[in-house]
């Protein structure tokens, strides 16, 4: 799994790469929920750019559901930016666009306005 | 084998009611747009070839039971949710005709749906009837008399005059009932729930509802692959999205349309039946839903199609 991490001004920016599936969802839970408890410990913002990611199985999508749930015990925004089409739609279906402050692009995240 | 769903809601029944019923009347006429017909069979035909399942009908609002017809001379149900009542009554048109008075039900949980049609199951009444009741769990017998004690039923269950048999079975083992072999499975649900795979003449279905798949990795999902695996068709749990399931109602024992699709992709399993519809959907929130599986499985094939059905009180599936 590709693996990008970012961080000024108050904002951490990971971007995974690649599909998240059952292969890479042990992974991906690992990093993440590592950003999550750092960014939530230094009082950072924290923004998943999912704009790399073409394809996120119910696995992928668990696992951000888990990462949401640590957030919200470390009362850290997060937020995930950049879908793409096919993941817009999965996010969609799943109604995690109900469940996570989505944005267009990083830029918009990182200001907080679509 | 030929399966028909009596009872298709989970939680509790949910029917009609008159303005929805209504809004039904006007959205199909108003769909005709002043077309004339000459006879019921031609409004029928018009119902059928033109107008989308929420406008012609309804998904139901009876609660869980499922009947399995074996090609065995006996009954066969799963759950005895209100949509027993139903069946009950159909069955006697049925032993009229010749049918052996023998009722086998596999019970996956005794929560309040799922067993609230039994007494209204005339059948029980029958002297010549024998009804057998099946489940994982130990408790059959003490689930259904208590329902029937006083302070909730008027008729107590020693007043019924079928004979009863209740028997326990165990998982990792094959039985064979009714002419199908059966095997259970162990499900996460308050107090437990049971799913049932059964199998005949090479035809094989799995019925497992009000079973929660736990948000996270390993959280032994591999065990369902296993008994879902190579599945003609398999009845499932949809009854809230993939992001009620993981959030707000995490633990209330239920799972999602999502992990139906990808459950069922990793079993090669050819049908998937959602099953347990929620009772606050009407039937347009269900037919969207199913259509955004039926999409949300095209998304995420990666080897044979699975076909995506959505069941409804009436609908008969043939394996």
């Amino acid at each position: 799994m590709g693996w990008d991490c970012q961080q000024g001004d108050g904002v951490v920016i990971i971007a995974p790469g690649g599909p998240i599936d059952r292969e890479n969802a042990g992974d991906f839970d690992t990093r993440l929920l590592a950003a999550v408890k750092s960014a939530g410990g230094a009082g950072d913002r924290l923004v998943i750019d999912l704009s790399g990611v073409n394809y996120m199985s119910s696995a992928g999508l668990r696992v951000l559901a888990r990462a949401a749930k640590e957030a919200q015990g470390l009362s850290l925004d997060l937020a995930v930016a950049g879908l793409q089409d096919t993941v817009a739609e999965i996010f969609a279906i799943s109604r995690f666009n109900k469940l996570f402050k989505v944005f267009e692009t990083t830029e918009a995240a990182r200001k907080g306005q679509n | 084998m030929l399966v028909r769903f009596w009872g298709t809601r989970g939680s509790l029944p949910s029917p009609l009611d008159a303005e929805a019923v209504r809004a039904k009347v006007i959205a199909a006429l108003l769909a005709a747009d002043g077309r004339r017909f000459e006879s019921g069979h031609e409004v029928g035909r018009y119902l059928d070839d033109e107008c989308d399942f929420p406008l012609r009908g309804t998904y139901g609002g009876e609660t869980s039971c499922v009947e399995i017809e074996s090609g065995a001379d006996e009954f066969v149900i799963c759950d005895m949710g209100s949509g027993l009542r139903r069946f009950g009554i159909d069955s006697l048109r049925r032993t009229a005709a010749g049918q052996k008075k023998i009722y086998n039900f596999f019970l996956s949980h005794f929560h309040w749906d799922h067993i609230m049609g039994f007494p209204f199951f005339v059948p029980a009444f029958d002297p010549g009837a024998t009804i057998r009741i099946f489940g994982g769990h130990d408790e059959i017998e003490y689930a259904l008399r208590r329902q029937q004690e006083k302070v909730s039923f008027p008729v107590p269950f020693d007043l019924l005059s079928a004979t009863f048999e209740f028997k326990t079975l165990a998982t990792g083992e094959t039985h064979r009932i009714a002419g199908l072999d059966v095997e259970l499975v162990r499900q996460f649900h308050d107090h437990d729930s049971y799913g049932f795979r059964f199998e005949r003449d090479g035809k094989s279905l799995v019925y497992s509802t009000d079973s929660e798949h736990k948000a996270g990795v390993d959280t032994g999902e591999e065990m369902f692959v296993g008994f879902f695996h190579d599945a003609d068709v398999v009845i499932f749990d949809t009854m809230y999205s993939l992001a009620e399931a993981v959030s707000m109602k995490e633990d209330w024992g239920h799972s999602s349309n999502i992990v139906a699709v990808d459950l069922c992709h990793r079993a090669g399993v050819r049908r998937l039946v959602m099953f347990h519809h929620e009772p606050v959907n009407d039937d347009e929130a269900i037919r969207q839903i199913h259509l955004e599986t039926i999409r949300y499985e095209e998304l995420m094939r990666r080897g044979s199609p699975l076909e995506v059905l959505c069941a409804f009180d009436g609908f008969e599936l043939e394996l």
